[in-house]
């Protein structure tokens, strides 16, 4: 018989990048972009991302995030959900083969398309289903590929993303516990679609042998407009997952926005009302990893030990669709383990060397930055 | 209008330090030197204090302080513009 518990606590996190770095001089090599270092660095906050390799797919990193979740809470996921705009294929879903090499047999998995937010909307769906009842272990990884998706001729989303993925395993709790989820808030708003979108590949336009043009056939994102659509749904939405758990912006000891621009972020935080010194995350180091980037900034920060397990915790994500989701939980009491990415011609069941992170292992990869 | 020009030019100079000697009506936002995410951001500020819809694709750096300002007047009900009690 299932037990009801009342809410999901972080029992586990995992982390996975891709080793090959592309500094912002490489990736303005790359498409002969009419632009620099300086001025990538003072619109974004970015000097540094992650790019898979043709062999390394989205789900070879969210298999390895996983697994690193799973090692971090010494213990198996009973449903495997991956967050991710760059699937493996368009059918079917990546997380079911990812829970098959992970060598959970049978679990429930499946994809959840939310774009940027998918991270934040997974941790909303699993904690629903530990709260009814319906798993106890949900494995959620926010996994992506943004390389194979991105125009490099493109100026405006080629300086930002990055490939990586990060995983959490949730376990069943008490909310006193450190890293129990004490508030969850989520929306959409489908009238602003068309500003962060891949015209063709779906049933709209999904003829992949007809001649697409540079516009159809990539992400594009209207910068201007996402930007005033960002700031506001996470500042409004993060107001009201701090007023569903009953917490004043002041009690907030971390916070970790979708690490998507510095500017935004910053812009977010201090309409919250949270002081720099209370922001963490990895911008700088890894660009935005979009579905990935929470679960890297909270990994990353976590490695780092900058934030002590059970202080008020605010995330918040916003997204293409239009999507948005805030999470306020208590800082994590796990470790975070980190792997390399397990490609399907070597990834099986059997497990690489794992890299263990604890504070005096000098192999954690990033160095956190505040944001 | 006077009470909405005499905020934004409180904006530029409290948020986005703007030297004041060097806000006039016909200076450009380029020309003091807001890059186009610091427009943008201006614009949510902007559309925050005064509860009025402004179109984030309609930013650009070569308005003038004096343009966005009737931008914002244009948005407002007749008679709120001065609703912050600034001299006219």
């Amino acid at each position: 018989m299932t037990k009801v518990s009342p809410t999901a606590v972080i029992n586990g996190l995992g982390s996975c990048l891709p080793p090959r770095v592309l500094t912002n001089d490489d990736v303005r090599r790359r498409g002969v972009l009419d632009t620099s270092d300086a001025w990538i660095r003072s619109r974004t906050g970015i000097a540094r991302r992650r790019a898979a390799d043709d062999d390394i797919s989205t789900g070879d990193l969210a298999v390895a995030a996983g697994r690193a979740a799973q090692e971090s809470a010494a213990a198996r996921a009973d449903l495997v959900l991956v967050a991710t705009t760059t699937p493996d294929r368009r059918c079917p879903a990546t997380a079911p083969e990812v829970a098959d090499r992970l060598g959970l047999g049978t679990v429930p998995a499946f994809d959840l398309s939310a774009v940027c937010s998918g991270f934040l909307y997974g941790l909303v769906v699993a904690t629903a289903l530990i709260r009814t009842g319906v798993c106890t272990r949900p494995l959620v990884i926010g996994a992506e590929t943004y390389s194979r998706i991105i125009d490099p001729l493109d100026r405006d989303t080629a300086v930002i993303f990055g490939d990586g993925a990060g995983a959490v395993l949730l376990r069943a709790g008490d909310r006193a516990e450190p890293g129990a989820l004490a508030g969850t808030d989520w929306g959409a708003d489908g009238t602003g679609a068309d500003l962060i979108a891949i015209t063709a590949g779906g049933a709209r336009q999904p003829d992949p042998a007809h001649r697409m043009s540079r516009e159809e056939r990539y992400f594009r994102m209207r910068g201007r407009e996402v930007y005033g659509q960002a700031v506001r749904r996470m500042t409004e939405s993060s107001r009201a997952v701090l007023a569903k758990a009953g917490w004043p912006p002041a009690s907030v000891g971390a916070f970790i926005g979708h690490q998507a621009n510095q500017r935004i972020l910053d812009s977010v935080a201090d309409r919250v009302g949270i002081p720099p010194r209370h922001c963490y995350g990895n911008l700088h180091d890894v660009g935005n990893t979009a579905a990935a980037s929470i679960p890297l900034a909270l990994a990353d920060t976590a490695a780092h030990r900058r934030v002590r397990p059970g202080t008020p915790t605010l995330l918040t994500a916003f997204g293409g669709g239009l999507t948005w989701a805030s999470a306020a939980m208590t800082w994590p009491a796990a470790r975070p383990c980190d792997r390399p990415p397990e490609p399907r011609a070597t990834g099986s069941t059997a497990s690489p060397t794992a890299r263990s992170t604890h504070r005096r292992n000098p192999s954690w990869p990033l160095s956190t930055t505040t944001s | 209008m006077a009470a909405v020009y005499d905020h934004l030019v409180t904006v530029l100079t409290d948020k986005f330090e703007v030297d004041a000697e060097e806000i006039r009506p016909d200076m450009t936002l380029a020309g003091l030197e807001l890059d186009s995410l610091a427009i943008v951001e201006l614009y949510v500020t902007l559309q925050e204090h005064w509860g009025v819809p402004l179109a984030e694709d309609d930013s650009a750096a070569d308005l003038t302080v004096e343009q966005v300002a009737q931008a914002v007047t244009a948005q407002l009900p007749a008679g709120d513009a001065d609703r912050d009690g600034a001299p006219r």
